[in-house]
This record gives structure tokens, C-alpha cells and sequence, in this order.
């Protein structure tokens, strides 16, 4: 239950920390999050079905793919509603997240598909305990991209600029960096990563237009215990979600439906409670 | 008996402790300023005694009454008027609808709309908005948006007015009007706190002067008392605003 | 003619209008009377969740209301034989209940915040319908109709809903509530200090708008025979009464109406070309209205009809 958990937070963590960087650096909470993970998804069954290639090699192509999708996105629409009031901002991603949704069912229609992958059935076992393979792949190709945002946030130039402009964007703006281009990027990398998740989620589970919505959903959850645009709490806020969902469906008769209602009485919450987060 | 009285008051943030065991009286009819150094707890001073924050020791009273755990509007309708030191308007009403709103909901005995609106004019008239009332109030400029402020505020008929720098980024005529405007608000019988980083203005409108540094009162007096204290120059030293 | 003549003659020719339209229809066309009903209930919705955001509080929970509504009533009728009309009411009632707790926990909150607690709120109570054996489970309920079944009647009772909450709308904006909603709307904090008492207000408004909702759900319920909880909190409920408002015109009476008409009428059109992913209409709109026309319809109305005084801030 601990390890199902665990396992779990992995892909909830990288889902998660796009959006944390869109609303840390940019200031923009997207509700179309989600959505950009569900392109993702489908791109890698796509490739799968049509082309054989695994999920797990698509991610180069996925992520610029999405990183470019992003970046037109940014520019056409949200980079001219920054200034505007939060509502509209919010208002906004919200009607790209219907806007896509939609045109995924109109494009793929609503039926979920599922990749058969040769190894998804595929179980290791560790220290006595039984892990499904993918699930395993997953978690450590989470893990490992988590980190390196971390890395890149705190050691490179560019990560430094994200950083200065998350804490003050007039005071970025006077030093020289360009704050225009620190948000393109971050959005970029927010959809990318968004698009990465999507890509692993295929080699789980299936893939549907409506999955967005569970994931953006989700990732709110995480930033909100996070705390809106902490970054660093991520983990342990993805560990907490996770682990309290694997609880419940362990422990709690009839827990498979439950599970699902656990991250929102978790947001409220938490908002209710402490609407700083967590882990400030 | 004091009008407004700080016994003791302590608000911190987190770690930082922005008022400190603050305790201050303003009497009936006085016109007190404020003054210490940016982040010496002016403005949250400012939010204690208008209710938006709630101390985390201490006592405020007004006119005697215990009101320290009391809701920002029943402060309001006992008397307490207030500026902002960032302008905020209600940006979807008119200058005159924005006074309104005070008229309309700063008594404890509920105005009607039509009288509220009559009341309205009058505070406009006397703060000479009346040619801007019915512009919306997000097309006034500084100085104007500054009355607008004070209008809002007059629109309680406040005893207490705390006037959060009225005077900031006005022009030396500008500011002279509203030195003018503040003493006649005074004669009018309501007591006024007031922020300001201006000194020739703290000097000529004061009857006392209160020194914040860090979150205490370091000096209480008359301003040429007050210039005179080593402490005050201490906490001043370097700092641009300080210039007379 | 005075102005003032003038403007009460377009409503009261609207309602005429609204009032002798089932009568033809229902010899003409019925499909027309159902897609009628169907508007009806979308404008209750989008009306009441103008009343809400008038206060500068922009609620995902809609659905909830609705949902308890439809499901309150389910209950009250098909287990105790409560009479329909009596159950609507309660249904709305509940809501109200569920309002003023809501309201006053997410109190504290603003703008992107709020919204995601009322979703959460609304999802959460999804989840628990859901599970229930109770209220039916995920298979859902069948429920008693109104009025017989009889579809000229069923409009005409929630055309009266609409008008009483139109007749509400109108009044509060012509009060000196229009003042307190609006002034908490742009500045909280500014507002309490000036004596509005702020806390009660927007738990009023939040009250207000979820009995309006709750009574619609209920309606709904009987009408359309069936409910469950996929359905009847559905995040499209909650998205469908806030993208009308804002297509139509924030904060007015009017705006919430005719954007709800606009935006079912358009579902309608592509509901016939598209088999499914119709509701892209919504994003579209609501995408389009944001960047190019804050203000909405009512917005561009006024800027063609009065040149230079639409350009406020959003």
C-alpha cells in the first residue's frame, strides 16, 4: 500500500510541478493544464498504435512537441491577458481547457483507448514486495525529470532568471532579464512537462479527452498543500496525495470509489484550514 | 477620556515583529502624525485600529469602548474613517457612487439610497468633486483620486480619520489645498491620525508627533521636540525621506 | 414617449412573448417547447451565478447547488410521497443550507482560490453521490413528473421561476445592495472600512444564488424524469452558468439572459453537425470573450448604441 502510494506520487509530482512553475513564475493558474498532459497521452498512443515506438522513447519528440504548443499558446492568448484582472486570466485557461477537451472528442471521439504495451503487464519483484514494471519505469523517469527541474531551477542562468522573476518582476526586469521571454520559457516547459506525464500516463493506464480534467484537478491539489507557486513542496505535497489515496483504497470499503473524492476534501481543506499551504 | 487608545499592542508576521508593545492615546480634537522610516509599522498601525488586522496582544479602545476584536464595519459605523496609502477606487462606479457607498453604509442606522446619494453631493461639493461625480473613478488623476480618498473616508462622518499619506505625490499647491482641507475637517470637530512622510506638512499640521521605529513608539511630542530627540535623528539618519 | 416608457416596453414585450410561445409551440413544434424548457433552466442558472460573482465571488459550485436540489427533492418525493412542488421547494431550501456553510468557510478566500474550493466542494459531493446506495448510487434515480407531464404547464412554471428571479435581480440592482455587492466586488477590504458590513452580504448573495439554483435542479429533475450524479454535477453545469453571464454581460440583468439564449441556441446548431464535443462552443466563447470583448454583449451593445463610455476596466 506504502509502495503503491509512492509510486504514484512520482507521476503526480511531474504533473504537478509544470503547473507549479506556470503559477510561481508567471503568476497564471491554468486550468488547461491538464489538458496539455492529455495531448501528451494521446500523442504517445498515437505513435504507439500507428508507428510501434514505446511511450517511453516518444518523450523527446512529446515534449517539444508540447514545449512548442505552449509556446504559441503563450503568445497568442495569455501573454495578453497578464495584466488583466486574475479572473479573466483564470477564465481564460479555463475556456482552453474546455476548448481542447472538446476537440479531442470531436477529433478522437469520447472512448477511452489503451495502448497494449508488450511489458505493461510485466511485475518485478523487490525486497519481497511485487511492483508493476511500468509503474516502476514511471516513478524513476518522474523522479528523475522533478530533480532536474530543480537542478536547472537552481544552478543555470536561465533557471536563476525564472527564480528572480517569480520573486519580483519588476526588480528581473531592471537587472536585464527579459521577463517576456522567462515566461515563454516557463510556459513551454510547464506544457512539456505536462505532455511528459501525459506520455507515461499511456504506458499505464488509457487514455480519454476527459482525463485532463482528474490531472489538472490533482495538480491543483498538490500546489494548493504545496502552496500556490512553492515549487520545492511539491514532492512531499504529490507523497501526501498519494499516500492518503492509496489509504483509502485499502483501507475503506467500496475505497476504489472514495479514493477519487480524497483530493478534493483534501483541497478544501487545506484551503479552508491553512490557505498558505502546508509548507509555509 | 482619550478618544483612541493603544494599550500595549503587538502584531507580528511570521517572524517579523512590525508593531511592538505599542501603546499611544489620541485626544478628542488633536491632530496626530505618525512619521518613522518605511517598515516601522505605520501602516499596520493604521490596520489595527480600522479592524483589517487583529493585534496578538494588547488592547484598542475608542471613546472607551473595548473594540479590539470588533469587525472592521461596526468600527466604521462607530466612527472610524480611513484612506489608503495605495489608492483603490471602486473601479466600477463613479467618483459620486464611490462616496455613496460611505453615505450609504457607514452609520449604524442604514441610509436610504436617495438620501445617501443627496449626502453624497454634499461631501463631493466640499472636496470639490462635483465637476468630476459622475466620471468613472478610474479616470481621475493622482490628486483627484487623493480627494476622492478622503471623500470616501468623510462619507462615514467619522470622529476618527486616519489619513494614510494624502500627501504623497502631490504638487507643493496641491498639498497646501490639502493642509486646508484637513484643518477644516478638524474644525468641524473630527480628530485626525495621519501618515506622512512629508515633514513640512507633518510640521505645520500637528499638534503632536509620533515617532515609530521597528515597531515602537521611540518619541511622542511636538515636532520641534521630537527633531530634537537623538533617537529619532538616529533612526532617520540616511534616510532621503527624512529631509525636511 | 418617455425613456422611461420606453425601456419597460422591450421587457414587457419579451414576457408576452415568453408567456404565449409555448401555446403555439406545443401545437407547432414541440421540439421547439423542449429546447425552450432547456433555456429557461440554462438562463435560471446563468442568472443566479451573476447574482454570486456581483459580489466578486466566482463559484465552480453551481453544479452543487443544482445537484442537491435535483436530488433533495428525488428523495423527499419518491420515498416519503412528499408533493412535487412542496419537494422543489425544499430541494432549494437545502440549497440555501449548503450555501450558507460554504460561504461562510471559503469566506476567507479570493478569486482563483474560491474557485477551486467550490469546485472542490461541488466534485466532492459528486463523489459522495456516487457512492451512496441511498440516493441511488452511480446508476442514478427515476423521479415522479411535475405537473402530469404536462409540457406547456412545466414551462410556464419555470418561466415563473425566472421572472421571480429576474423581479429579484432588477431590484437588487436598483438598491443599495447594487452598492455594497459592487463595492465588496472591486476592494474587500476597502469596503468593510467603510462600513459595509461585508461578511454578510456575500453570504447573503451566496444564499440567494444557491436557492435559485437548488430550485432549478429540482425542477430539472422532474422534468427530465432521471437524475444521477454524473449528470447532475457535472462540471458542464457549473461551466454553462458562468461562461453564459460573462458571454452575455457580467453583473446585469439582462446580460446572463441573453447569453444563455445565444450560447444554447449555438449548442443547438452544433449538437445537429457534431454528434459530440459540442460544448467546444463554450470554450471557444468564453476564450473569444475574454480577449476580445470583456465586457460581453451587453458590452458591445452599449458601445455601439454610446460611443466612449464603454471602455472601463473589466
Amino acid at each position: 500500500m506504502l509502495i503503491l502510494g509512492v509510486l504514484r506520487s512520482g507521476l503526480y509530482s511531474l504533473a504537478a510541478v509544470g503547473l507549479a512553475l506556470s503559477v510561481g513564475v508567471i503568476g497564471i493558474v491554468n486550468f488547461a493544464h491538464g489538458e496539455f498532459l492529455m495531448l501528451g497521452a494521446y500523442f504517445g498512443y498515437w505513435l504507439y498504435v500507428s508507428y510501434g515506438v514505446d511511450p517511453l522513447a516518444a518523450i523527446p519528440l512529446g515534449a517539444v512537441g508540447l514545449f512548442a504548443l505552449g509556446g504559441v499558446i503563450y503568445r497568442s492568448a495569455i501573454q495578453r491577458v497578464l495584466r488583466a484582472p486574475e479572473l479573466n486570466q483564470m477564465l481564460l485557461t479555463f475556456g482552453l481547457s474546455i476548448f481542447l477537451q472538446n476537440l479531442a472528442i470531436i477529433l478522437w471521439t469520447g472512448d477511452p483507448r489503451v495502448a497494449t504495451i508488450s511489458y505493461k503487464a510485466t511485475a518485478v519483484t523487490l525486497g519481497g514486495f511485487t511492483i508493476g514494471l511500468p509503474q516502476l519505469i514511471v516513478f524513476g523517469i518522474a523522479m528523475a525529470l522533478t530533480l532536474s527541474l530543480f537542478a536547472v531551477l537552481g544552478r543555470t542562468r536561465i533557471g536563476k532568471a525564472m527564480r528572480a522573476v517569480a520573486q519580483n518582476r519588476l526588480g528581473a526586469a531592471l537587472v536585464g532579464v527579459e521577463v517576456d521571454r522567462v515566461y515563454l520559457l516557463a510556459f513551454g516547459l510547464s506544457t512539456a512537462l505536462a505532455g511528459t506525464a501525459g506520455l507515461m500516463i499511456t504506458l499505464q493506464l488509457s487514455v480519454s479527452p476527459f482525463m485532463g480534467l482528474q490531472y489538472t484537478l490533482k495538480a491543483f491539489a498538490i500546489i494548493v498543500i504545496a502552496g500556490l507557486g512553492n515549487i520545492n513542496g511539491v514532492v512531499s505535497a504529490s507523497l501526501i496525495l498519494g499516500l492518503s489515496e492509496a489509504f483509502v483504497e485499502f483501507y475503506v470499503p467500496g475505497g476504489g470509489g472514495w479514493a477519487e473524492g480524497v483530493f478534493f476534501l483534501l483541497i478544501l481543506l487545506v484551503l479552508v484550514i491553512r490557505p498558505r499551504g502546508l509548507f509555509r | 477620556m482619550s478618544l483612541l487608545a493603544l494599550e500595549s499592542v503587538t502584531k507580528a508576521f511570521g517572524g517579523l515583529i512590525a508593531v511592538n508593545d505599542l501603546s499611544l492615546t489620541v485626544e478628542p480634537g488633536e491632530i496626530v502624525a505618525i512619521i518613522g522610516p518605511n517598515g516601522a509599522g505605520k501602516s499596520t498601525t493604521f490596520n489595527l485600529i480600522s479592524g483589517l488586522l487583529a493585534p496578538d496582544r494588547g488592547t484598542i479602545r475608542f471613546a472607551g469602548a473595548d473594540i479590539t476584536t470588533m469587525s472592521p464595519a461596526l468600527r466604521a459605523h462607530l466612527g472610524i474613517g480611513r484612506t489608503f496609502q495605495v489608492m483603490q477606487p471602486f473601479h466600477d462606479m463613479s467618483v459620486l457612487e464611490n462616496v455613496m457607498v460611505g453615505e450609504l453604509f457607514g452609520h449604524a442606522v442604514p441610509k436610504s439610497l436617495a438620501a445617501g446619494r443627496a449626502d453624497a453631493e454634499t461631501i463631493c461639493a466640499q472636496l470639490a468633486l462635483t465637476h468630476l461625480a459622475a466620471r468613472p473613478a478610474t479616470a481621475l488623476g493622482v490628486a483627484d483620486l487623493k480627494r476622492l480618498e478622503m471623500a470616501r473616508a468623510l462619507a462615514t462622518h467619522p470622529r476618527l480619520l486616519l489619513l494614510d499619506e494624502v500627501m504623497a505625490g502631490l504638487t507643493p499647491t496641491e498639498s497646501r489645498q490639502a493642509i486646508a482641507t484637513i484643518r477644516t475637517v478638524r474644525d468641524g470637530g473630527v480628530t485626525v491620525v495621519l501618515i506622512d512622510h512629508v515633514m513640512s506638512s507633518v510640521r505645520d499640521l500637528a499638534d503632536r508627533v509620533a515617532v515609530l521605529n521597528f515597531g515602537r513608539l521611540i518619541a511622542s511630542g511636538s515636532f520641534a521636540a521630537v527633531a530634537a530627540e537623538p533617537t529619532v535623528i538616529e533612526a532617520y539618519l540616511g534616510v532621503d525621506e527624512a529631509q525636511p | 414617449m418617455t425613456a422611461r416608457a420606453g425601456r419597460a416596453i422591450l421587457p414587457a414585450v419579451a414576457l408576452a412573448a415568453a408567456v404565449v410561445f409555448p401555446y403555439w409551440a406545443d401545437r407547432a413544434q414541440p421540439y421547439y417547447l423542449q429546447i425552450a424548457i432547456n433555456v429557461l433552466i440554462f438562463a435560471t442558472l446563468a442568472l443566479s451565478w451573476d447574482l454570486l460573482a456581483r459580489t466578486g465571488q466566482l463559484s465552480l459550485a453551481h453544479a452543487a447547488f443544482y445537484g442537491l436540489g435535483a436530488y433533495t427533492s428525488a428523495l423527499l418525493t419518491l420515498r416519503l410521497s412528499i408533493p412535487i412542488p412542496v419537494g422543489i421547494l425544499a430541494g432549494g431550501l437545502l440549497a440555501i443550507g449548503a450555501a450558507a456553510g460554504l460561504g461562510i468557510l471559503t469566506l476567507r478566500l479570493r478569486g482563483i482560490y474560491f474557485a477551486i474550493a467550490t469546485l472542490a466542494f461541488s466534485e466532492t459531493l459528486r463523489v459522495t453521490t456516487n457512492q451512496l446506495r441511498f440516493t441511488g448510487a452511480a446508476t442514478g434515480l427515476v423521479v415522479p413528473s411535475l405537473l402530469g407531464g404536462q409540457r406547456v404547464a412545466q414551462y410556464l412554471a419555470i418561466l415563473g421561476v425566472l421572472a421571480l428571479l429576474v423581479l429579484v435581480s432588477w431590484l437588487i440592482n436598483r438598491s443599495r445592495w447594487h452598492f455594497a455587492f459592487t463595492a465588496i466586488r472591486t476592494n474587500e477590504e476597502v469596503a468593510a472600512t467603510m462600513g459595509v458590513d461585508v461578511v454578510r452580504f456575500k453570504v447573503l448573495a451566496f444564499m440567494i444564488s444557491a436557492f435559485f439554483a437548488g430550485v432549478t435542479g429540482a425542477y430539472y429533475a422532474h422534468v427530465f424524469l432521471f437524475i444521477s450524479p454524473v449528470e447532475s454535477y457535472s462540471l458542464a453545469v457549473s461551466v454553462g452558468a458562468l461562461v453564459a453571464p460573462i458571454f452575455g454581460g457580467l453583473y446585469t440583468t439582462a446580460g446572463p439572459l441573453l447569453g444563455a439564449i445565444g450560447l444554447r441556441v449555438g449548442e443547438e446548431v452544433l449538437r445537429t453537425s457534431l454528434r459530440s464535443g459540442y460544448l467546444i462552443i463554450y470554450g471557444l466563447i468564453l476564450t473569444v470573450v475574454i480577449l476580445f470583448m470583456p465586457r460581453g454583449l451587453i458590452g458591445v451593445y452599449r458601445s455601439l448604441t454610446r460611443p466612449g463610455t464603454a471602455r472601463r476596466a473589466p
